[in-house]
């Protein structure tokens, strides 16, 4: 598991991640806290998911570079929105390795707001549904 | 005045009040106005905007037009917009109120009983009571976030005017409303699963002419109202200087 640098990913659903960049959040507004011009990539190890509202959080193991485990906390919709939308609680359990795109917090600290994630099996979950 | 009198007088009180009381007490509701329901539009279900999670919420034709705001609420917005806030009170998950909950990208669910249309939103789990029993709108009602609703039908049109609004709900971002502000809404089926919504804010201290805005709904026949209690893990904050941010502190525990 190495963090991947920011940069196309030939897996990505762009047609959906055009649709997320103007997704209505009604909680909070997304742009002041997330960088939504940047996208980053990480490969982690899912260590949990809080199924919760008002937005699902996907905590990951991420290796760095100099090989030391970082905690990677990630924002998605709610559970309500994704439970409509081919999620479910156990779509992303303890264990799984995930390749995740992201949304990278303007405070440079270790989060971002979730865009896709791709499993191990080849399941392709992304903010607005799964497949 | 003899203690007689003032018995008297007590007892006439007693009754006058409890004449009013019966008066303005709703009666049970009968066969006949369960029966009645059948023959109105049928709003009932879960219903939302079909253009969540595709791209936004904006209607067909283009944005919807922006308030037109007196000199003097203008002069307010300014004042607002200057102090450049990240966001509202919504991201430390203050529900919105009026009219900006009829806006949320989550569903509500439409419920209709003798006298009544009850709207559930998800978002915020909020409800708004909509009295359709013929009462009128309160003189001066407490202020509150969804204010106070009466409704009627006109022939296919269920009409909603609602008074009554906290001063921490807005127009729109930034822009604040009068106590005067009143809002009416106009429910009315576009198909066999569609809903339009014409919403016009009216406030003649706030607005130079009222505001209206349409939302359309669709109908989901399988879906079902969800918990959303927003306070479950709120990492977003906004501070006292308008600042936006998130935490990123320990995870809840599922050990």
């Amino acid at each position: 598991m190495r963090p991947i640098s920011s940069g196309g990913v030939p897996w990505l659903v762009t047609a959906m991640i055009c649709g997320v960049a103007t997704l209505a959040w009604s909680h909070h507004a997304a742009a002041p806290v997330f960088d939504m011009s940047a996208e980053k990539t990480l490969m982690g190890v899912v260590k949990q998911v809080d199924w919760t509202n008002p937005h699902i959080w996907i905590w990951l193991d991420v290796q760095n570079a100099s090989g030391q485990v970082e905690r990677w906390g990630l924002e998605g919709m709610s559970p309500n929105f994704l439970a409509r939308r081919g999620w479910a609680r156990t779509s992303l359990l303890p264990g799984m390795r995930i390749t995740v795109t992201f949304r990278p917090l303007r405070d440079g600290k270790a989060g971002g707001m979730f865009m896709t994630g791709k499993l191990e099996n080849g399941k392709i979950l992304t903010s607005v549904g799964a497949e | 005045m003899t203690l007689a009198m003032r018995i008297a007088l007590l007892l006439v009180t007693a009754v006058t009040i409890s004449v009013a009381a019966q008066d303005s007490t709703p009666k049970p509701p009968a066969a006949a106005d369960w029966a009645a329901l059948a023959k109105l539009p049928d709003l009932t279900g879960v219903w939302e905007a079909p253009t969540v999670g595709r791209g936004g919420q904006g209607r067909a034709g283009g944005p919807p037009p922006v308030p037109e705001l007196t000199p003097a609420y203008a002069a307010k917005k300014r004042e607002l917009d200057a102090r450049n806030s990240d966001d509202t009170e919504a991201a430390n998950c203050l529900p919105t109120g009026m009219p900006a909950i009829m806006g949320h990208p989550y569903p509500y669910e439409f419920l209709l009983t003798p006298g009544k249309v009850t709207i559930v939103s998800e978002a915020y789990m909020q409800v708004r009571h909509v009295y359709t029993d013929g009462r009128p709108l309160p003189a001066d009602p407490d202020p509150t976030f969804n204010g106070t609703s009466i409704g009627r039908w006109d022939r296919d049109t269920l009409v909603v005017e609602t008074i009554g609004f906290s001063p921490l709900t807005t127009i729109a971002r930034n822009t604040p409303h009068s106590d005067r502000m009143r809002i009416v809404e106009r429910f009315r089926l576009t198909g066999p699963d569609t809903m339009s919504i014409d919403t016009t804010v009216i406030d003649p201290e706030a607005l130079t002419k009222p505001w209206t805005t349409t939302r359309t709904l669709a109908r989901h026949r399988d879906w079902t109202i969800r918990e959303y209690i927003c306070e479950e893990n709120n990492r977003n904050f906004l501070d006292a200087q308008g600042k936006a941010g998130v935490k990123l502190d320990a995870p809840v525990k599922k050990e």
